[in-house]
């Protein structure tokens, strides 16, 4: 039988935990919420979805004092210490995803009494489903501290990618088509962008739960490049590298 | 002097050894199935460990795990207690510590040891750190008050006691006490130091000093460092060895085995063994 000695520890990480999962909880409902907000011109709902993003806030403080106190008094290590940081990191990406879905309740607003054309609208519906299934994944490889799943989100991914890359074509074929204003065009085109991070933000959540699990990190290519090139120059400035005089 | 000089050899025969190990240096210490048993009683079993030069190993693990038994090898410590017997090797720059030639003396000389409760001689500070070069010849005054101030320097207590060298040892703080006891080991000019706890009696700022000095030191010396402190472990060696006891299922009595030696980082972070994971988050079966 194992017995916990660290209780208080291990009752902070399961608050941690879920805190964070009503965190992603209430940003994958606001993808929804805002996605029909935007397709139905609902501004109520518009303006409860911005009023609401204030307790999203809260809560993320709330989680990053709780991460901060277990680190002050709790010392984690090993996997605790990974969920902490984890959380930390995981926290930033869904404060930041409820935020951009925020951006399209406003966007709403200001699109209020314009007729989106029903190719876009279509494509706005599929790219706000896309967004929250990513999240659930995503969150669900944290709750599960599932490794894979955490890293199948970053080729789920590539789906929502190529639905906002349509979604633009769409937009340019449509400014150029119909009597689509610039305007509206350039709100449609941010509206689209905002999802596709959504999506990013899920990624991350993802990577970091895929860190929790195993303590795998993924190599980020551009992290890999300039490492290889401070590698390089080290190498160029020691004499007695061999490799740099034989490159000279 | 060689460090593997341990049999009193002539230097031309330690010279030609280090010669022909020159290519590949082995290791400072190789531990190859080693078991320790005290009588009949084998208190830990099939550790092997390979411990390099410069660098500092943690040995950590629950009460009664078999780490200070298995440092206490290091040296020959044990023999000191009746019915202690190694089994497999510990090799120390590739010569076997218990080998039939080998003097124990010898071996200390080369790994010197610093204990959980700071134990100076009672005699002068001075004294405390030229009792073992004394002891191995060292006659000079000048020669010996080099050594002493040498010694006191390396252990970052020269400044504190300078001008009260001829005082007795016992009045000073733990915490000088026990880096008193640091340059009374490094005053024989050993290579590697063994540390049981060594700050298991001293205060967080008399810690944070030894620790300190442990970093300052390990360029010159090798350092293993039994600690309960997981934190110290963390903060200070560059290796960690876990260890943890085995009910025997014939008796009650525990065997310690190690479960997973690694780098730090990666035993704090990411440990391979579930046995280390559930140690150092707290959860202990």
């Amino acid at each position: 039988m194992i017995e916990d000695h660290r209780s208080p520890l291990h009752h902070g990480l399961d608050d941690l935990q879920a805190k964070i999962i009503r965190l992603a909880w209430t940003t994958g409902e606001v993808v929804t919420r805002s996605t029909n907000a935007l397709l139905l011109s609902d501004l109520f709902e518009a303006q409860l979805i911005i009023d609401a993003d204030d307790d999203t806030d809260l809560l993320s403080v709330e989680i990053e004092e709780l991460c901060f106190e277990l680190l002050v008094l709790q010392s984690p290590l090993a996997r605790d210490l990974r969920l902490v940081v984890a959380s930390m990191k995981i926290n930033s990406d869904l404060e930041r995803a409820a935020d951009l879905m925020v951006n399209i309740a406003k966007a709403t607003r200001r699109l209020h009494g314009t007729v989106i054309p029903p190719k876009l609208r279509g494509q706005i519906r599929l790219m706000g489903d896309e967004a929250a299934k990513l999240l659930r994944f995503s969150i669900d490889a944290y709750a599960r501290q599932d490794g894979a799943l955490g890293a199948a989100v970053r080729d789920i991914d590539d789906t929502l990618d190529r639905l906002h890359r349509e979604f633009v074509s769409a937009i340019f074929e449509s400014h150029a088509a119909t009597d689509l204003g610039l305007q509206v065009a350039v709100q449609l085109a941010l509206i689209g962008r905002f999802y596709e991070r959504v999506g990013d933000h899920a990624v991350n959540v993802g990577e970091w739960a895929e860190f929790v699990a195993d303590g795998h990190r993924p190599e980020h290519r551009g992290a890999v490049r300039a490492r290889e090139k401070q590698r390089l120059a080290q190498a160029a400035l020691d004499p007695m590298n061999t490799d740099a005089a034989n490159n000279e | 002097m060689s460090f593997v000089d341990l049999t009193n050899q002539t230097a031309s025969q330690s010279a030609s050894y280090a010669d022909s190990h020159a290519a590949v240096s082995p290791p400072v210490f190789e531990l190859r199935d080693l078991s320790v048993f005290y009588s009949a009683f084998r208190a830990v079993r099939d550790v092997n460990i390979t411990i390099e030069r410069n660098q500092i190993t943690a040995f950590i693990g629950p009460s009664g795990c078999g780490k200070t038994t298995v440092l206490r090898s290091l040296n020959r410590m044990n023999d000191l207690i009746e019915g202690a017997r190694v089994d497999g090797d510990v090799l120390y720059h590739g010569i076997d510590i218990y080998g039939p030639d080998v003097s124990p003396t010898v071996v200390r000389r080369h790994i010197g040891m610093v204990f959980q409760k700071p134990n100076p001689f009672p005699k002068s500070i001075f004294e405390n750190v030229a009792f073992g070069p004394r002891v191995n010849g060292v006659k000079k005054k000048a020669d010996l008050e080099a050594i002493v101030e040498r010694s006191l320097q390396g252990a970052a207590l020269w400044d504190e006691v300078k001008d009260r060298l001829h005082t007795s040892g016992l009045g000073l703080s733990g915490g000088q006490q026990q880096r008193l006891c640091i340059a009374r080991a490094i005053a024989v000019e050993p290579e590697v130091i063994l540390m049981d706890e060594p700050c298991s009696a001293l205060d967080p700022i008399a810690t944070a000093r030894v620790e300190e000095l442990m970093q300052e030191i390990k360029s010159s010396y090798t350092i293993v460092i039994v600690t309960h402190n997981m934190q110290q472990a963390a903060r200070t060696s560059d290796r960690t060895a876990f260890f943890t006891a085995e009910i025997n299922p014939d008796s009650d009595r525990r065997t310690g085995i190690l479960v997973e030696f690694d780098d730090t980082k990666k035993v704090f972070s990411n440990p391979s063994d579930e046995r280390t994971e559930n140690y150092v988050t707290g959860r202990f079966g």
